[in-house]
């Protein structure tokens, strides 16, 4: 693999010496290191005070048993952490997100890196295809799960093409079944953010230096080899970028679940997010609610530092 | 009525043991209030409104609807701030709104309804409701509203178009089932789970199994793993597989996509209560089917209610069971304390506040001896929906056996689950009712 070209490479002429290091400091003597608070304060203020506040009185929260409004609160200790590790419905939010985060991250990439690696070539109405892959991504759930319930519905479209093409063999209640309509929230979430990932990947391949490329091509590389051999590997800073951002908004997809499946049909799309806002809200039951959100947090914060540290173990960019 | 008027402004004034009120509530006579509710629909609050303004031009009342399923979410929050509703509804129990969650919020309307229908006020409304909004001696909301269930709605045209009657009995609702299937429509449509007007479907079964059962089951006198229990989930069960229930009833939602689908006329009949008679009004069949996009230049469905059929065969009468539905309670922290009293207790606690909702169709009035004006109200086809609508309105007013009063949102779930455990296949009867009892266990 070619390395960068010498003339891009910083060298710095003459050692550093403590009178030529910065200024600041130097002027200022040595250890003096507080001219950065100040600039820092405000916004450190807000992320400690509010954030980590809020994560703290979370955690108070779920050891209660407490109905969110009531002046009366009850201590239970651990026992919503407990209730949790009992509790079926928890596990299968588990799985579902697992099950979730794999094929929406997979999809999501072979799709985002196909579609990027397209519009870098020579293709005509390049801008066309980059608003209709990113067109989803502005479009609200809000507004699209009613269509999809729709698209999905026993009377829905997808049933009414299959009849017309003569497979009416195949036409079900889609959102009926654990199973299909699991793989409808992980359509759904593929649809709307793949141009996303798509983005993401057509800024990074335009990162890499095009004297590499032609420099393969001269060896007699094809496309595929160079995407495999020099744009995967260039595009490994993003790659992980986007298996975090994928893993943590596993852990906490909500809307669509909510709004197409309701987290049903029995549980089959229950993912943490809407366990959350369902015992927290229908059910009052605001400790476990919190006890299920102190989990998410300790999972993405897990998750988080897992794929990081898989990825320096690749040969990373850190992110 | 002069009097009336000015025995209501009085008692918003009156002192009680309200919570963080702030100031001194200022006016009982002006002032802007906000009102959030997740009943009645715009059409019908507006309605309400404008005939409170008849009484009380100076008092501007804002209304916010909420969807049921997102009105406990937006309430707390709101209410733990400064900036929430001065009214606010309340339901008997449940998952949305109950009025155990929200009763620290609320101010004690007692002495206002002493003050406004005297010391016996409890004996001029609907008891059970009375009740049910009293937290811990605190009178926290005033009711306004019954509802009830028990029956079924069917499109008139479509059972007039291929000659059928309404079903009586489950080898009747089959075969009905099967004429309209045999005609490209489906026939029940529900949606399992999810909002929950299941519960009624299946309480409507063990009425038709045990007249007495579910009332015996909510006071906690007999199990929900009960034979009867066991025997109504079997039948509900079976509903999709002999032709009755729509296929994919667990993947549906009931509001807004059964509703839509039923009132623009693509569905034969639904399971769905008392509050659906707004439907068979002019006025609010428009305004909802062009909240579901439908064009308005679509026929208007007749819309009917019906007995709920005797499915378990045992000659079993059908009977209509009934909640106080919803109650307004004021914010004790609003610093509008005392107009918002009095719009909560004209609602629901003056002839006229009542008559309006009344004629509104949507909700049955609390207040003794206020029936809807059927002269005055413009019915989609009069002639075949008034005498059902009668007879419904009159098995409402007189229903002694409650629907859900007792029911906490816990037990609801569970009720919900084993609905849709044995609609699916997943669970068999036995498991499902043992769950609903393992859940009953579990929150007393």
């Amino acid at each position: 693999m070619h390395s960068l070209t010498p003339e891009r490479r910083r060298v710095d002429p003459e050692p550093r010496t403590e009178a030529a290091a910065d200024p600041v400091t130097h002027r200022r003597g040595r250890g003096d290191r507080r001219p950065g608070l100040p600039w820092i304060l405000p916004a450190l203020i807000v992320s400690v005070g509010l954030l980590y506040y809020c994560i703290g009185y979370t955690g108070f929260i779920s050891t209660l048993d407490w109905d969110g409004a009531s002046p009366e609160q009850t201590g239970v200790g651990a026992e919503n952490f407990v209730h949790m590790a009992q509790d079926p419905v928890f596990w299968g939010a588990i799985w579902h997100t697992v099950v979730f985060f794999v094929l929406t991250f997979s999809i999501q990439v072979g799709l985002g890196m196909a579609f990027a690696c397209l519009l870098h070539s020579r293709v005509h109405l390049r801008t066309f295809y980059k608003v209709l892959i990113f067109i989803p991504v502005v479009l609200a759930t809000a507004t699209t799960a009613p269509a999809f319930r729709q698209i999905f519905a026993p009377d829905g479209a997808l049933n009414g093409v299959l009849s017309a093409l003569g497979l009416g063999g195949l036409t079900q209640a889609w959102l009926a079944n654990g199973t299909t309509a699991l793989l409808i929230v992980i359509f759904v979430q593929v649809w709307q953010s793949t141009g996303v990932v798509f983005v993401l990947y057509y800024a990074a391949i335009g990162q890499i230096e095009p004297e590499i490329i032609e420099a393969a091509r001269l060896d007699g590389a094809g496309d595929l080899r160079i995407i495999r051999s020099l744009v995967w590997p260039g595009v490994r800073g993003t790659t992980i970028a986007i298996a975090i951002l994928s893993a943590i908004g596993s852990l906490k997809t909500f809307d669509i679940p909510y709004l197409i499946t309701q987290g049903g049909p029995s549980y089959a799309t229950e993912f943490l997010g809407t366990q959350i806002y369902r015992v927290s809200v229908a059910l009052s039951q605001v400790g476990y609610g919190a006890a299920l959100s102190i989990v998410l947090l300790v999972l993405a914060i897990t998750t988080a530092i897992i794929i990081n540290a898989g990825g320096r173990r690749g040969g990373r960019t850190d992110v | 009525m002069g009097v009336a008027l000015a025995a209501l402004a009085t008692f918003a004034l009156s002192g009680c043991s309200g919570s963080g009120s702030a100031g001194d509530g200022g006016s009982a006579t002006e002032g802007n209030i906000t009102w959030w509710s997740w009943t009645p629909d715009n059409d019908l609050a507006q309605r309400e409104i404008d005939a409170f303004n008849q009484q009380y031009p100076n008092i501007k009342v804002t209304y916010k609807k909420v969807p049921n399923a997102d009105y406990t979410a937006v309430l707390r929050p709101a209410l733990a701030s400064n900036d929430g509703p001065d009214v606010f509804t309340v339901a008997a129990g449940g998952r949305a709104g109950a009025v155990q969650t929200f009763a620290p919020y609320a101010y004690d309307l007692g002495p206002s309804m002493e003050q406004l229908l005297g010391a016996n006020w409890r004996s001029k409304v609907y008891g059970a409701g009375a009740d049910a909004f009293t937290v811990k001696g605190r009178v926290v909301a005033a009711q306004f509203a019954k509802v009830g269930a028990g029956i079924l709605w069917i499109n008139k045209e479509m059972f007039d178009r291929f000659h059928l009657s309404p079903p009586t009995t489950l080898a009747d609702w089959v075969r009905v089932c099967q004429t309209f299937r045999s005609n490209g429509l489906g026939c029940l449509r529900e949606g399992v789970g999810g909002a929950g007007f299941d519960i009624d479907t299946l309480h409507s079964i063990a009425n038709s199994v045990e007249p007495g059962y579910w009332a015996d089951a909510l006071a906690g006198k007999r199990k929900w793993n009960d034979p009867t229990m066991v025997e109504s989930l079997r039948i509900f069960g079976e509903f999709t597989r002999n032709g009755i229930l729509d296929e994919g009833a667990v993947g549906i939602q009931q509001y807004p996509d059964v509703n839509n689908d039923f009132l623009s006329g693509k569905v034969p009949m639904v399971q769905m209560g008392t509050w659906y008679s707004q439907y068979t009004t002019v006025n609010s069949l428009t305004t909802a089917l062009a909240g579901a996009g439908v064009p308005a230049s679509t026929p208007k469905v007749t819309i009917v209610p019906v007995p709920f059929p005797d499915v378990a065969g045992k000659g079993n009468p059908n009977t209509l069971f009934a909640d106080p539905d919803a109650a307004q309670a004021v914010n004790a922290k609003s610093p509008h304390r005392n107009a918002a009293t009095t719009f909560a207790l004209w609602l629901g606690g003056t002839p006229q506040g009542q008559q309006v909702l009344a004629d509104n169709l949507d909700s049955f009035p609390t207040l003794n001896s206020i029936q809807p004006k059927w002269d005055g109200i413009q019915l989609v086809n009069p002639s075949v929906q008034r005498p059902e609508l009668e007879k419904v309105t009159a098995a409402l007013q007189n229903s002694s056996e409650p629907r859900t009063l007792g029911m906490n949102a816990v037990l609801q779930q569970a009720v919900n689950d084993a609905d849709q455990g044995v609609v699916s296949g997943q669970k068999s009867p036995e498991a499902a009712a043992a769950a609903i009892q393992t859940a009953a266990d579990a929150n007393r």
